[in-house]
């Protein structure tokens, strides 16, 4: 997704119980919402319905991060993709339906995308390259990089 | 990192919670034929491990619309360590891997001008000890993205 171009819409502007409400929530997103009413002073259905408008508006979504670890990912690699000869959002489609390549930035620089790729074990490098990657027209150059420590991963603004 | 193993039951609850981080444990219980005690548990050794994190994700938009700045680093092998620290430190970088062959570091920004960005690397990382040289590139776009996969790298909930 566009980062400007698709949230093109109106800014939602928080109150101050919205953002009462994304603090609490932010901490733990499992506080029900008769605990953050309790905390907040209003009731359990102003805060059910304010949630569901901030979701609704796109502004936030309460969600359950789960690890690498937990679905057995061990080895992460950073791949920058360059496209020669064809276009490069029809790359990105192909690339992006290739269920070990989790996410896409499409980016200006040396390369055209820069891709995160998780697999299980070294064996799958084989069918990334081969396989996957390697049926695809139009990538002239891939430059892999193998993440051995993730020293920071913040990941609350994202795009929506 | 220590990892527990996870056996079928963690995975359905993990999928399940994906799916609706509000869902109540009961609700959950029902649905996986297990108790609500059983959920409770299961869930609390999950954050414990850093497997799970219940939290907000708040869209770029609340954010002033900024972009994606990623910052290939490459740096003499004795002060990887210490720009890894140095640039954690620093509140506008949101994410800082350790690599092997490309880059020395990827580090990530989320930056709402050019000129913060010069900021934050020429004034700020570049005369860093160590430092070799800083390829930048600018996300334009996310085609692909899934803000509930990560490393939860902060303190066990």
């Amino acid at each position: 997704m566009q980062i400007r171009e698709s949230n093109d819409g109106a800014v939602p502007t928080l109150d101050e119980l919205e953002t009462g409400i994304i603090d609490i929530l932010r901490e733990n997103g499992r506080a029900t919402n008769l605990e953050i009413a309790e905390r907040l002073g209003v009731t359990a259905a102003t805060v059910s319905s304010r949630i569901k408008r901030l979701e609704e508006s796109r502004a936030m979504k309460v969600v359950a991060v789960s690890d690498f670890a937990a679905h057995g990912f061990e080895i992460l690699l950073a791949v920058g993709v360059k496209v020669t000869g064809r276009d490069v959002d029809a790359v990105a489609t192909e690339l992006a339906a290739l269920p070990e390549v989790f996410s896409i930035n499409m980016v200006t620089g040396r390369f055209d995308m820069e891709l995160l790729v998780a697999l299980r074990s070294f064996d799958e490098i084989a069918v990334l390259l081969t396989e996957h990657v390697g049926n695809i027209q139009g990538i002239s150059d891939l430059d892999a990089g193998v993440v051995y420590d993730v020293v920071k991963f913040e990941f609350n603004v994202a795009p929506l | 990192m220590t990892k527990p193993a996870l056996d079928e039951l963690d995975h359905r609850i993990i999928e399940t919670f994906s799916r609706d981080a509000r869902v109540s444990n009961r609700q959950v219980a029902s649905e996986l034929g297990v108790t609500e005690g059983t959920i409770r548990t299961r869930l609390r050794r999950l954050q414990n491990s850093r497997m799970i994190q219940f939290t907000v994700v708040t869209d770029y938009r609340m954010a002033g619309s900024p972009n994606l700045v990623m910052m290939g680093i490459k740096a003499n092998p004795s002060h990887v360590q210490a720009l890894a620290k140095a640039l954690s430190d620093m509140p506008e970088i949101g994410s800082v891997v350790l690599m092997m062959g490309r880059y020395s570091l990827l580090a990530t920004a989320l930056i709402t001008s050019v000129e913060a960005a010069d900021q934050l690397i020429r004034r700020k990382i570049r005369t860093l000890e160590g430092v070799q040289d800083v390829e930048v590139s600018w996300s334009i776009g996310a085609p692909k993205y899934d803000a509930r996969l990560a490393r939860i790298t902060g303190p066990a909930e």
